[in-house]
């Protein structure tokens, strides 16, 4: 528990957290200080001038709230009238040169400078003269399209590629109201994570080229979710929509506050990751070619697994652990080999010092966890012997070139439990669509041994069953979420005693 | 009323040579200076009463010793001779007539507050000065005053010349930081103040040339010496440089606290063409303007332009003559102000834009009454809401010129009720 102290705002005394800035400590207890420029993430820089506040005694009587430590017995002034003044009068200067293009700008709707000119300003302008005009629609690289005049040079975006990525691809050129951001001559942002920075753009003077003109924010639907981009466990706000007689479709993953994981950003790569979740899916039975209804595939697969002798199952390292466990008692109920073989997600060398992982496996942790073989050769041995492969979503592609492939599984027969179709999904015999990350409720582990938990976001139309409930079908003894839980419970080994219902948010960290 | 303390090698030919300079007393305090402790250097300094004379007139022996004590850093010594305040060019002849004076200074001064290292960091216009200055410091490490040791004693001290890139904002002392630094200049937010965190994250002394350079007098005649000249509270002399509408613009030395008008009148030669006195502005640009009533009761020390709600500033005084129409004068001032904002705080860099907009509006003939009353709310909504003062340099003047020459302003609007003269010529 953090070192609490005694201040005063407004007049009223109030508890807040010590060691913070007054934004910070302050916007704890509900009470917004605006600011443009400040970010947890990036630290005071002090430019906008937006956090001005009274201090009634002691010290300057204005002080920028982003630069002062939250200290015992501070008198602090926010509703005073010279403040509100300030906050409208910055907010002026902010407007003066600003297109004022709501109408046409992404941000719209999730905007710092249109929620505080409701809150805090509301004049008309007093402008008469011609704004400095900018340049707009500058493609500054990595799929971040930059408009000079809609910027308010809070300077987030330097700061971040110089203090996150220090890659500093970014600066602020020329003086007084001329001062832009921009790149360097044919030096574009080349990072990883450059797309942060239409996150921590207070306004739209940033924005993704992925995402703009798709979707007015305010229709956009939020769920919080966990990247399956890699074994990092990156916390994500999932931004999807129904629109009228269409499908549930992700808009976009957003970087969701995960102090022990991502801290405020993603990768480009785990961000642009949500296409997966619409594209390229599978969604009805097959056999062969031949359409056919789950329950039509759920018999041809018992009839078919009644024949095989010896069955090999490969379970995904993205499986939640319920699938996991789900899978394994198929495999205990049926004798088959289970293996979570899945080499080929490792790219090694790939990843960074700082969020991306060479594993690009959700929860390889989980594999080990139920201890369940990956190992190459086993697999391999075990699949010469068999004479069916049930595929619960792995993509064996990353690890075997086609031809490999298929060589591997010639004369057996194919099952293939797939959130994807694909070319492995195309030579399968048997083919049933599953749900993918975005659509069941789930627990995984990340590479820094942190199990987290998290929701069904996605309502497809015709919602894809989960492959724990295929595994169940197919003969598993984990027949619901209950008895995977109990399963699990015997595993997991945590300073706090383990309960699916009340995960922390920042997640569990295991032994 | 002129005196020759800091200006006594000006008039001597080859002055900035060290040859020169030596026979006519430069260095002669090197070795009283090392046979004194440092603090009893500051002491010296600190009694003398010598008051910061880049502008802000802070005393600047009691700017040392906000050092702290001991941090196991080097302590860096910054000279500001970026002079860029329109109307001031003093410390250009120190630069140029007696650089060995400067030198002897950044000597007494890096001996009193431990500093070894010294950045003259000297405004990029000053090609001239520079040249001057490098060649005065290469003497000096040639002749053994500067480097390794001070003429044999044990005290190390490199000088380091670094030109600016023509900015006037990079004469603020923390953005003058930043651009020694590589960085681009612009002010830092304080605290931490440079004596604390300055240059490198060091403690960092920062003075003005004018201030160095007066510190050879006050060690060599000592701290009462230097008080016969001026006022108590404004000790010492000062190079004014007085420039527009006189007979006789140049740049003088006097002591502190002489009547303004006098010193027009009989130092520089009174208001030129036997035209009248419209205005003085007292110290630069960035001093709210004095009308002749104020000037006549105005003394040039601290004490009285702050009574008269202006500031000392930089000694540049500008006479204005009745000619001057105040209107193109605060579109020029607001100009350069405007220009010269860094660009990042808000209120600065957004408003001073709109300031210089409203008042060509004016100009052009097109402007209201409300343009007026709003370039008045403007000053107020802009000033001490920023980082540093640059900002405040321009709201404090227009503020007082539309005070004092509202006028003036009506003059230009059409729906003006005033029925005083235009004066549009």
């Amino acid at each position: 528990m953090a070192e609490m102290i005694k201040l005063f705002v407004n007049g009223s005394e109030v508890e807040v957290e010590a060691g913070k800035n007054l934004i910070d400590a302050i916007g704890a207890i509900g009470i917004e200080i605006p600011h443009l420029c400040y970010h947890p993430a990036l630290g005071a820089d002090g430019n906008c001038r937006m956090c001005l506040v009274g201090l009634e005694e002691g010290g300057p009587p204005l002080v920028p709230a982003c630069k002062t430590q939250a200290a015992p017995g501070m008198k602090v002034l926010l509703n005073a009238e010279h403040i509100k003044k300030i906050q409208h009068d910055v907010l002026e200067f902010q407007l003066i040169n600003h297109p004022i293009d709501c109408p046409v700008c992404d941000q719209a709707g999730e905007c710092s400078l249109q929620d505080y000119y409701m809150e805090y300003d509301g004049q008309k302008s007093r402008m008469s003269e011609a704004p400095v005009s900018k340049s707009k629609k500058l493609d500054f690289g990595c799929g971040v399209i930059h408009d000079q005049e809609r910027c308010v040079l809070c300077g987030r975006c330097v700061r971040f590629c110089r203090q996150i990525t220090k890659t500093g691809e970014l600066g602020i050129v020329n003086r007084t109201d001329d001062a832009r951001v921009t790149i360097f001559p044919g030096r574009p942002l080349d990072n990883r994570y450059a797309v942060n920075v239409v996150d921590l753009c207070p306004v739209g003077a940033m924005t993704s080229a992925d995402f703009r003109f798709k979707q007015r924010v305010w229709f956009l639907k939020k769920a919080r979710g966990i990247c399956h981009g890699c074994s990092k466990g990156c916390n994500i706000t999932i931004d999807h929509n129904r629109e009228k007689d269409q499908d549930d479709l992700i808009y976009r993953f957003r970087p969701l506050l995960n102090e022990e994981i991502n801290g405020y950003f993603i990768c480009d790569e785990g961000r642009l990751s949500y296409k997966q979740e619409n594209e390229n899916r599978l969604t009805e039975a097959r056999r062969g070619k031949t359409a056919i209804s789950l329950d039509d595939a759920v018999t041809t697969a018992l009839k078919e697994m009644a024949k095989a002798e010896k069955i090999v199952l490969l379970i995904s390292p993205d499986s939640s652990l319920e699938q996991m466990a789900a899978v394994k008692s198929l495999a205990e109920a049926t004798g088959a080999f289970l293996s979570g073989f899945s080499d080929g997600y490792i790219k090694k060398g790939d990843g960074d010092d700082y969020l991306i992982q060479d594993d690009k496996a959700a929860n390889r942790a989980g594999l080990a966890l139920l201890a369940i073989d990956s190992s190459r050769e086993n697999f391999a041995t075990a699949l010469e012997d068999a004479q069916m492969l049930i595929n619960f979503n792995s993509n064996l592609s990353l690890s075997y070139d086609s031809a490999e492939l298929e060589k591997l599984i010639k004369d057996k027969y194919i099952i293939a439990v797939t959130s994807h179709d694909s070319d492995f999904c195309k030579m399968a015999n048997l083919a049933i669509p599953a749900a993918s990350f975005t659509e069941y409720r789930g627990m995984i582990i990340s590479c820094d041994n942190i199990l987290q938990s998290f929701d069904k976001a996605i309502d497809k139309n015709s919602p894809p069953v989960e492959i724990s409930e295929i595994a169940a079908l197919l003969g598993g003894s984990l027949k619901n979420s209950e008895d995977q839980y109990n399963a699990l419970k015997e595993v997991i080994v945590s300073t706090e005693s383990f309960n699916p219902d009340t995960i922390p948010t920042a997640g569990l960290k295991l032994n | 009323m002129e005196v020759k303390i800091l200006s006594a090698k000006f008039d001597i030919e080859d002055a900035h040579r060290l040859e020169v300079a030596r026979e006519h007393g430069a260095y002669a305090t090197i070795d009283k200076l090392f046979a004194m402790k440092p603090e009893e250097v500051i002491a010296e300094v600190k009694n003398s009463g010598l008051r910061g004379r880049g502008g802000a007139g802070f005393p600047a022996g009691v700017k040392w010793g906000f050092l702290p004590k001991d941090t196991g850093k080097p302590v860096y010594l910054a000279v500001n001779s970026d002079e860029s305040e329109p109307a001031t060019f003093k410390d250009r002849y120190i630069l140029v007539k007696d650089p060995h004076m400067m030198i002897e200074g950044i000597i007494i001064c890096s001996y009193a507050i431990g500093s070894h290292d010294t950045y003259i960091y000297i405004r990029g216009e000053y090609t001239t000065q520079v040249k001057t200055l490098q060649a005065a410091i290469d003497e000096a490490y040639e002749a053994g005053y500067l480097g390794d040791t001070v003429a044999g004693h044990d005290f190390k001290i490199n000088v380091t010349v670094h030109r600016g890139a023509g900015a006037y904002v990079c004469g603020e002392e923390t953005a003058l930081l930043e651009s020694i630094e590589g960085k681009k200049g612009q002010p830092r937010s304080k605290p931490p103040f440079p004596a604390v965190a300055g240059l490198f994250g060091c403690p960092t002394i920062i003075n003005n040339v004018q201030s160095i350079a007066s510190l050879p007098f006050i060690l060599e005649n000592g701290a009462d010496a230097y008080k016969v000249y001026g006022t108590e509270k404004s000790p010492g002399t000062h190079l004014f440089g007085i420039s527009g509408h006189v007979e006789k613009p140049g740049m003088y030395e006097l002591p502190l606290g002489l009547p303004l008008l006098e010193v027009i009148d009989k130092v520089a030669g009174g208001v030129w063409k036997n035209r009248k006195l419209k205005a003085v502005i007292p110290g630069g640009s960035s001093t709210p303007v004095l009308i002749p009533e104020e000037a006549e009761t105005t003394t040039l020390d601290y004490e009285s332009m702050a009574e008269h709600k202006t500031m000392f500033g930089s000694g540049g005084i500008v006479v204005l003559d009745e000619t001057v129409d105040i209107v193109k004068l605060v579109e020029n001032l607001i100009y350069f102000y405007h220009h010269e904002s860094c660009g990042q705080c808000t209120p600065c860099r957004e408003g001073l834009g709109w300031m210089l907009k409203i008042v060509k509006k004016i100009i052009r003939g097109e402007g209201t009454t409300a343009d007026i009353d709003l370039l008045t709310e403007l000053c107020d909504n802009i000033e001490m809401k920023t980082v540093c003062v640059l900002s405040a340099a321009c709201t404090m003047p227009v503020r007082s010129y539309l005070t004092k020459f509202r006028h003036e302003f009506d003059a230009y609007v059409s729906d003006s009720t005033s029925t005083t003269e235009a004066n549009q010529e």
